[in-house]
């Protein structure tokens, strides 16, 4: 059995690490399967799920770190006109964080209920804000 | 010569913002040909994206675009109509649909009419948009509209405008709406307007991009022309804003010459406005000159507040 939800997401800040443990948790046990995966997948290639602790340090170091490997201000191709939009793009430094953190995460479903470490948390990671999102929760299991 | 200043009766969001003026925002230049709220159809949402020249990009929510202007600190913007509806049947985008975005927010949003000269009712429409929509000044794209801004049937556009105190956004330079050929936005053609019309206050957009010194030159001779910035074509903001205004001119251009002319301008959507402002706030300029530019001198252009002549 395979059940599909879509979700939207919108950020107040440019880099933002949205906590979305509390919808995938509910996306689990709607979905009627009892035991199986939970893949977790953004649907844009300026974002990404990730799973980390969320203490705010861990997440001021995961947001520097990233700005060190890809600075804001960097030397990038992608700064351009693109016909193909009619705007210019821009955006190279959100590109490029998504493909270093990736696009989908996937934990355990096991009596019906999301499996997470006692540190994990699930984010929506913006990088390239403030727009609206969205990402999709796919549970896959038998009931 | 005096510059004709709005009442404010009918437009008391103008006037609430007076008070705060000096640090005022405002985004000169933008078009909501995606704003969520007017693209309800996807018939319109396609007729739009391939006469504007968007193609790929998607209509954007009102939620998003608020959250957009208040994380940027952008206090007002500018939201162009476009017609062209003797070629294409309708609008790109019309009064009406402006009108009921600043209505949405009309503490917020500032709204420009567009009419096609090309129709013989195009001065009755514009006298109805300014005095019954109560929208605050023309957008005009000679490119796309495919005529100089000499043309005779423009000159009753023109004409009102001056009579009624309401500026004139000109596309000048460089367009990127398709079909739209640059020669008739060369700067030094808006020259002969400035002339007939003395008391007309107008913008060549985009700087007139690539001819950006044909325009300084009308900058620094008529006191009623300006330009804005929305003209970031290559790199990065933060970058382009660097060349153009410190390298191209030299800094003393900008900062003890024009530093009354330019106002921000995004070109929202092709630019993001927060970038754009970012951009010109890093310049290494005066502050004052920075207040100017972000938000005072589109004061001036609007009519709210008189220039300082010298």
């Amino acid at each position: 059995m395979i059940k599909l939800t879509t979700h939207e997401v919108c950020s107040t800040e440019e880099f933002q690490m949205v906590i979305i443990t509390e919808q995938v948790k509910k996306a689990v046990e709607d979905s009627g399967i009892r035991d199986g995966v939970v893949f977790i997948i953004t649907a844009h290639t300026t974002t990404s799920i990730m799973i980390n602790e969320s203490l705010p340090c861990v997440e001021k170091d995961i947001e520097h770190t990233l700005e060190r490997l890809v600075p804001h201000d960097g030397d990038y191709v992608h700064t351009r006109m693109l016909h193909s939009y009619g705007t210019c793009s821009g955006n190279a430094p959100g590109h490029l964080k998504s493909m270093l953190c990736g696009n989908h995460m996937v934990l355990p479903v096991q009596n019906g209920k999301l499996v997470c470490g006692a540190a994990q948390d699930i984010y929506f990671v913006e990088f390239d804000g403030l727009k609206v999102r969205k990402y999709f929760i796919e549970v896959m299991g038998e009931n | 010569m005096s510059v004709v200043i709005h009442a404010y009766d009918d437009h008391p969001h103008e006037q609430q913002h007076l008070s705060s003026r000096k640090k005022m925002v405002i985004d000169i230049h933008a078009h909501p040909v995606i704003y969520g709220a007017i693209c309800q159809d996807k018939e319109t949402v396609a007729f739009r994206k391939q006469n504007f020249g968007l193609y790929k990009s998607s209509p954007t929510p009102m939620e998003q675009i608020f959250r957009v202007l208040d994380h940027a600190g952008v206090d007002k913007t500018v939201l162009l109509a476009e017609d062209y509806s003797s070629r294409m049947g309708k609008p790109l985008v019309s009064n009406q649909e402006v009108r009921s975005l600043v209505d949405l927010a009309p503490e917020r949003f500032i709204g420009f009419a567009s009419v096609d000269p090309r129709n013989e009712s195009a001065a009755d429409e514009l006298r109805y948009a300014f005095q019954e929509l109560g929208l605050s000044g023309l957008k005009l794209n000679p490119s796309h509209l495919q005529m100089r801004p000499d043309d005779e049937r423009l000159k009753p556009l023109y004409q009102l405008c001056q009579e009624l105190g309401k500026p004139i956004l000109f596309h000048a330079g460089m367009s990127w709406e398709p079909d739209s050929p640059s020669k008739y936005a060369r700067p030094i053609l808006f020259e002969d307007v400035a002339v007939d019309y003395p008391d007309l206050r107008f913008c060549l957009a985009h700087l007139g991009w690539p001819w950006i010194d044909e325009t300084v030159m009308l900058l620094l001779k008529y006191r009623h022309v300006y330009a804005d910035t929305a003209t970031v074509y290559m790199g990065s903001p933060k970058d382009y804003y660097r060349q153009i205004f410190m390298d191209h001119m030299d800094p003393g251009w900008l900062q003890n010459n024009l530093f009354s002319k330019i106002m921000y301008g995004s070109n929202y959507p092709r630019f993001r406005q927060e970038r754009v402002k970012a951009g010109l706030e890093a310049l290494p300029i005066r502050d004052d000159v920075k207040r100017a530019v972000l938000g005072e001198n589109a004061q001036v252009f609007l009519g709210w507040k008189e220039d300082r002549y010298d």
